[in-house]
């Protein structure tokens, strides 16, 4: 059963292969745009909270209340309030978003070597400057970490808007009296697709990162 | 059931199923009346069944993810496809997994359940064999010097040690199952989910339904992960951050 | 090195998370399986009564439906467990098919047209005569007496939207270079839904939206559909602010319910009994009281358990 599944999928592929690249745009779109707004919030805030070395209390609870929000709720609260659309789901998801990346963020730059913040405090950097050029620059590796696992997680999670009119690779896995198991098999492989060519892109900017890092650290 | 109605000679008795109240026929997003209406013949039970719901799937991971990691923290050969097999698992996002099981376990709460135990296993696998990695040659080395067998150092030296991190991973692992089970009312009538969907998929979404729902979902992931980060701190009082 | 108590603390805490695990999963297959609710009842004579797996589709009128006729057969003393929501009526039929559900209540014409696949019958009469033959020869099943009541699918759009483009038929909506329509996924490939609009209407470029857990009345209210499925029992259909179009070519067909029974129930004296139960069921349903239940269910938010309770209750059908 598994086995003719499997089959089935592969040859739900080159079938519907304009199919599958349509909804694979929309989820990516989806999903890209709720981590570029999530980054666009969370990401000063982690730098400047773990530049002053405040809110561990913030950055810790919102990391736990993150994982503790269903998406599904989300997702139904954002339709309550915004209506069906793009929007409802993007804003669900950039709320699950933040979590993970206001957290990795923070202590990215709380872990900084304290020496080297000290020395270049020192040599008369403004904060400003010794936050983007100290602690930014070796933060970055855990940073990107950080930012993996969210985009990870939102891509998958983006799935779910498909059992509510939210398109995208979700909406094949959530009619499959329309697709037929082996296209729901399909359209999950290719999430998965989706998920680790997003983790490796940013696992070789991560590389790149503690690469230019290693010989001024 | 007050108030008759006979539609029309020999017909049916149409009995009053009752008036909604203002806030019901408005739509507010937190109608009191209704909440206490159906506290006992809707929310409760799917709160009983979420609870139960996740219970098993992170009893049952916990215990195939232990014996995993054991094999793969003893014999460091089997760890590489252990964890590949539990990467791979959590892949597959959850639509997929539970309708993939339905043509061998059946539209029912085991369908539910293993891919729920599937989820935790990649979580608590990874958590375990990291904490038991991560405890310190040099401290290996003294009790190896005092003489314990190895299976003494591992239940007195490096279980404890990497209690907190299995911990920190059981933490998150029912926390995930939690969200995650909201997520089978779309094959099944079980947990906290269904009255979510139907929330949702009612004209114009039934705010309260979903309101009080969701908050018992999301305040139930917050007690448990409360209680397990206060296990957490009493296993490792000098460590109280994590 | 370490406190004593930690280690101790440490073992204990496994040993307990052990034992924990182990008990959950021994409960867990001892008593686990599908959440059935079961209705204990008095047994009257005749012998051991077959168990009933009720089944249902997935909208809520199917759920009443199944509660009414469930119900009623627990009153008499049958062991009635459910299967709800299992989904439309193809999948639904495989279930029956494959005998995991043994009674489920179905629309005649939809087996007629989107199961039998006949040509549509002209009367209500014969799309059940229709239905009632695929049922005998090809499910071993057969279908009891049809409700009153019927519950089609229709062509449901803005009242405003009607006004505008000056719609009454559904042939007038050729006058449109383009709509969409929302609907269950299975609609596009029914010849009652959108296959009919397209080989019957002869309807060129119709977006179809299928409905994803949302209700058809929230997309149309926001726009995001121009015509869509709602079903004529509707609550919403009183509203003025929706209209239906005439279906002058009858694509929608006839739609009374009956109770759709695998033929191995019905033998003997007990098969009597439960035939009997569920016609007189079938009898008091309808039009007015399955608006009125299904307004319970979506403007009043009962249950469907309650709805069914009620009404059976009032009619005396719990006896």
């Amino acid at each position: 059963m598994v086995a003719s599944t499997f089959v089935d999928a592969f040859r739900f592929m080159p079938n519907h292969s304009s199919l599958l690249l349509e909804k694979t745009g929309e989820t990516a779109e989806l999903a890209f745009a709720a981590l570029a707004i999530g980054l666009v919030i969370a990401l000063p805030l982690g730098l400047w909270l773990g530049h002053r070395h405040r809110g561990l209390l913030l950055a810790l609870g919102a990391s736990s209340l993150g994982r503790a929000l269903p998406s599904v709720v989300l997702i139904g609260l954002g339709i309550g309030i915004l209506g069906v659309g793009f929007w409802n789901n993007t804003v669900a998801l950039v709320v699950l978003a933040i979590p993970p990346i206001l957290t990795n963020t923070y202590f990215a730059v709380e872990g900084v070597d304290r020496d080297a913040v000290e020395a270049a405090r020192g040599m008369g950097l403004t904060e400003a400057q010794i936050l983007t050029r100290v602690e930014l620059p070796l933060g970055l590796p855990l940073l990107l970490a950080g930012l993996r696992i969210a985009a990870v997680f939102v891509i998958a999670t983006a799935t779910i808007a498909g059992i509510f009119g939210g398109g995208g690779l979700g909406d094949i896995m959530a009619r499959q009296i329309t697709y037929g198991l082996g296209g729901v098999f399909a359209a999950a492989l290719w999430v998965a697709g989706l998920a680790l060519l997003t983790a490796f892109a940013l696992a070789l900017a991560q590389r790149a990162a503690s690469r230019r890092m290693a010989p001024r650290a | 059931m007050s108030g008759w109605r006979v539609a029309g000679g020999g017909g049916p008795v149409i009995p009053n199923f009752g008036q909604p109240s203002a806030c019901l026929k408005h739509n507010g997003w937190f109608c009191t009346d209704w909440l206490t209406k159906h506290w006992g013949d809707t929310l409760q039970p799917a709160l009983i069944q979420h609870i139960q719901l996740t219970l098993i799937a992170v009893g049952i991971g916990f215990g195939i993810a232990f014996l995993l990691a054991l094999v793969g923290f003893r014999w460091r050969v089997f760890d590489a496809p252990l964890g590949g097999f539990a990467d791979l698992l959590y892949a597959i996002p959850s639509l997929a997994l539970f309708q993939l099981l339905v043509p061998l376990t059946g539209l029912t709460v085991t369908t539910v359940e293993i891919a729920l135990v599937s989820y935790t296993l990649f979580i608590l696998y990874r958590n375990i064999i990291a904490g038991l990695r991560a405890v310190p040659d040099d401290v290996l080395e003294s009790a190896r010097g005092m003489g314990l067998t190895r299976l003494q150092t591992f239940l007195r030296v490096e279980l404890p040690l990497a209690a907190p991190a299995i911990l920190a991973g059981l933490r998150i692992a029912t926390v995930a199952t939690i969200s995650i089970a909201t997520v089978a009312a779309f094959l099944i009538q079980d947990g906290l989910g269904a009255p979510i969907f139907d929330a949702i998929e009612t004209p114009d979404l039934f705010k309260t339904e979903l309101l009080v729902t969701g908050g018992l979902a999301i305040l139930l992931a917050l007690v448990a992960d409360a209680l397990l980060a206060a296990a957490q701190r009493t296993l490792t009082p000098w460590n109280r951050l994590r | 090195m370490f406190r004593k108590h930690t280690r101790r603390a440490a073992k204990a805490a496994f040993a307990i998370s052990f034992g924990v695990a182990l008990l959950i999963g021994l409960a867990a297959c001892g008593g686990g399986g599908s959440k059935q609710t079961t209705s204990s009842s008095t047994s009257s004579a005749a012998g051991p009564k077959p168990a009933i797996t009720m089944g249902t589709k997935n909208f809520a009128e199917e759920f009443i439906l199944g509660q009414l006729y469930g119900q009623a057969l627990a009153a008499k003393g049958f062991k009635v467990s459910y299967k709800n929501d299992i989904g439309s009526s193809e999948v639904i039929d495989t279930a029956l098919k494959s005998g995991k559900i043994n009674v489920y209540p179905e629309y005649t014409g939809v087996i007629a047209l989107d199961l039998a696949k006949v040509k549509a019958p002209k009367s209500a009469a014969a799309t059940y005569q229709a239905a009632q033959s695929f049922e005998q020869q090809k499910r071993g099943a057969q279908l009891l007496k049809p409700t009153p009541f019927y519950d089609s699918d229709t062509f449901t759009l803005l009242a405003s939207n009607a006004r505008k483009d000056g719609l009454k038929t559904m042939s007038d909506l050729s006058k449109l270079k383009s709509f969409s329509y929302a609907a269950l996924p299975e609609c596009d490939q029914r010849i009652t839904c959108i296959l009919g609009m397209k080989q019957i209407y002869h309807l060129k470029n119709i977006t179809f939206v299928p409905l994803g857990k949302i209700s058809v009345y929230t997309l149309l209210d926001q726009h995001k559909t121009f015509g869509g499925d709602g079903f004529s029992t509707d609550p919403l259909q009183l509203d003025p602010k929706y209209t239906t179009l005439v279906d002058d070519k009858h694509i929608f067909g006839f739609q009374n319910v009956a109770p759709v029974v695998k033929q191995s129930l019905l033998k003997g004296a007990n098969g009597t009994l439960l035939e009997n139960t569920l016609n007189a069921v079938s009898a008091k349903l309808t039009l007015p009281a399955m608006q009125a239940m299904n307004k319970a269910y979506y403007v009043d938010k009962a249950t469907p358990k309650q709805i069914a309770h009620g009404f059976l209750a009032a009619n005396g059908l719990l006896k």
